[in-house]
């Protein structure tokens, strides 16, 4: 009876303890983040490595990285904001900068303002440019896709050209250089697929205009940039220096296969280039050609996302310290990412790190990454407005009425018209 | 002679159009077949012979997925939506067949019109349902809205038609009661009818896409098909680990529809004896 009570006792003493040290971990307990992006071995990728990274310095903040499609996070971060189910939305959310606008105009107060928090002149203006909204920033820069213009340096010097006569280009000279490229190599001078507008965008933005204006108004038959833009295609495809892709794969085949002899695009096309090892030095990269009016510049952008936190997150205040610690001053993360998964950062300071200083062997020992990040800090700023999805698929329906000799001006007013039965 | 001329030129004619839809639909599956064994690179150029990537895609894939737990997310959801949506459905097409009253039609009608309604007109009243019920991520939402499937009513309905009213008297005569003679008489004559929509709704939970997709939040609950467009979407996807995911994904609609296929034929035996 004695025995009997005292291992009850103990028991129940043991019981009693246990339950304290459950309610102690209870009391600590980790605060969560989640965050939505969209490529395993891209974004999601980098997210882990700065979770990680925020995780050492604060381990009671852990991460949960769900990553679903790019089409399908927009899908749900739609629907999760225009249902007001504020337990259906992550913390953080990726989103693609041409689209940001639009989730930030649709939805006013859905995302945390970090203006005051975030040291923004650290960043390319461009960037900062796209989430800003009356005065307010919303948001932290990610990958950037500043252009350059990738050159295959064998077949330019069989065609008598020299890595000094790629730079500074203007675009009449570039498709000049395409005819001799052709001539002399039977190679054509670029891979271009009818139905995307990225080439329009990139000359358009190098010029610091856009399908819209800073008031965020269509933008269109008045632009000098979108017209000699599109006449620039126009020039590139009646010239017949192009190889014709049919959507994305195949576009990356043209280059990849060595039947082109440059690449005008966002920066993150690297990793691909270089995943060729038969072609290791014989790429150089120049600064994209410019247009011949005024603001022209050698500097564009294609693509690129920023981070957002939701105004509604039970973890906003943890969520915006760590996109500012990590994302916003850890130099190191960026080299790391740079590395590893080929990301170009929006962050400037970036470029004194080890990573951005080297110099790289697949491109002749050029110091890629130092040029690229002078470039990022040239971008000119544009405001991606609401519709561009809706204009780019303007654009590419006229396309094709170009090279058949149709009017640039009557092009573009049909693209105007477009546009506006989009805004009304 | 005429007679055989026109026979030959007819039978090449059929063999020839029967030859080329079986090329447009068995060509992706060989496509995909190929594609598993093949890296990403060589798919991209055309590749269309079998290369030597096939353990490597399949070691990128079991790596980059949690296959276990995302088909074991798939089973679950679909066996449940299939159970409960036979069940529930083939009750309601029975009744809507055998059971008289004034107001049958019109019901029946008003439920065959929210066929025409779009899912995704739908989609957010019940987003926001769930949400009230505290299910957002839960794989009860998931199946909850599929139970009562418009369609697979319609089809019941359609096929108690056939079901011979004898069958029926005789079961009352003998003092079977209502539900006794659904679960032994009804069910067993009907075989048939339910493999045949056993295969159609099997197949529309395991591929079932837009729902999950709103509904299921973390990397724990999602299923098969999320799990292959996240990969198939990154900027550079790796297709040969797509490929992979996508036979993979295929599997258990196949066995279950070569399986329930014999079901089938000896279910249509059945209820003529």
């Amino acid at each position: 009876m004695d025995i009997f009570a005292r291992a009850h006792l103990s028991r129940i003493a043991a019981l009693a303890l246990a339950s304290a040290s459950f309610l102690a971990v209870t009391a600590a307990e980790a605060k969560e983040i989640t965050i939505w992006c969209w490529d395993p071995n891209f974004n999601v990728a980098i997210m882990k490595e700065a979770g990680a990274r925020y995780t050492k310095t604060h381990p009671d903040v852990t991460f949960n990285v769900v990553d679903f499609a790019k089409t399908d996070v927009e899908q749900k971060l739609q629907t999760g904001l225009a249902s007001g189910t504020a337990d259906a939305l992550p913390d953080i959310v990726l989103i693609e900068d041409y689209g940001a606008q639009k989730y930030l105009q649709s939805f006013p107060g859905a995302f945390a303002a970090l203006s005051g928090t975030v040291d923004y002149s650290g960043f390319a203006p461009y960037k900062v440019e796209v989430m800003t909204v009356d005065g307010q920033v919303y948001g932290m820069p990610f990958d950037s896709g500043v252009t350059g213009l990738y050159y295959r340096k064998d077949y330019l010097e069989q065609a008598g050209f020299k890595p000094e006569d790629m730079q500074s280009l203007t675009w009449d000279r570039f498709i000049e250089i395409g005819q001799q490229v052709e001539a002399k190599t039977g190679k054509k001078m670029i891979g271009l697929d009818p139905n995307d507008a990225g080439l329009v965008r990139i000359i358009m933005q190098s010029a610091g205009q856009w399908y819209f204006d800073k008031e965020g108004k269509a933008n269109i038959t008045g632009n000098p940039a979108l017209k000699a833009a599109v006449e620039t295609v126009g020039k590139i495809m009646s010239a017949n220096i192009y190889k014709p892709a049919n959507g994305w794969s195949d576009w990356v085949g043209t280059f990849t296969s060595g039947d082109v002899a440059s690449v005008v695009t966002g920066v993150w096309i690297t990793g691909t280039v270089k995943a060729q090892p038969d072609q290791a030095g014989k790429w150089g990269v120049a600064p994209i050609p410019a247009l011949s009016i005024e603001g022209a510049t050698h500097a564009s952008n294609l693509g690129g996302s920023s981070w957002y936190v939701l105004e509604s997150s039970a973890e906003k205040a943890e969520a915006i310290d760590f996109l500012n610690e990590i994302y916003g001053k850890d130099i190191d993360f960026y080299q790391k990412i740079l590395q590893d998964r080929g990301a170009v950062g929006s962050l400037l300071a970036a470029r004194s790190g080890a990573a951005y200083e080297a110099a790289d062997p697949f491109f002749g020992g050029e110091k890629v990454w130092q040029n690229f990040s002078d470039w990022l800090a040239k971008v000119p700023s544009v405001n991606y407005g609401i519709f561009t999805n809706e204009a780019d698929l303007a654009v590419t329906a006229q396309l094709p009425a170009l090279t058949q000799g149709t009017p640039v001006d009557e092009a573009l007013k049909a693209i105007d018209a477009e546009v506006a039965g989009h805004i009304q | 002679m005429r007679t055989s001329t026109a026979n030959i030129a007819s039978a090449i004619l059929t063999y020839g159009f029967v030859g080329l839809m079986a090329f447009l639909s068995v060509f992706p599956f060989i496509w995909m077949a190929l594609g598993a064994t093949n890296s990403s690179i060589d798919i991209i150029k055309g590749r269309l012979a079998p290369g030597e990537a096939l353990a490597t895609n399949i070691a990128n894939f079991f790596t980059l997925v949690n296959v276990p737990l995302v088909f074991w997310n798939s089973a679950k959801v679909t066996i449940f939506a299939t159970v409960l949506t036979l069940a529930v459905s083939s009750l309601a097409g029975y009744g809507f067949e055998i059971f008289r009253s004034r107001h049958r039609e019109r019901l029946y009608r008003a439920m065959l019109l929210t066929l025409m309604i779009p899912f995704a007109a739908l989609m957010i009243p019940l987003f926001i349902m769930m949400g009230k019920m505290g299910l957002i991520n839960t794989h009860i939402a998931v199946v909850l809205p599929t139970i009562g499937s418009a369609f697979i009513v319609f089809y019941f309905r359609q096929s108690t038609k056939a079901f011979p009213s004898e069958l029926r008297d005789a079961a009352k005569v003998d003092g079977l009661k209502e539900w006794q003679i659904f679960l032994y008489i009804y069910v067993p004559v009907m075989r048939s009818t339910y493999a045949a929509a056993f295969i159609i709704v099997f197949m529309t939970a395991w591929n079932n896409y837009l729902w999950p997709l709103i509904v299921l939040q973390s990397n724990e609950t999602k299923t098969i098909t999320l799990v292959i467009s996240s990969l198939a979407s990154a900027y550079y996807p790796d297709y040969g680990v797509v490929m992979v995911g996508t036979i993979l994904a295929t599997l258990p609609t196949l066995a279950v529809f070569f399986f329930m296929q014999r079901q089938f034929v000896q279910g249509m035996l059945g209820s003529v004896k």
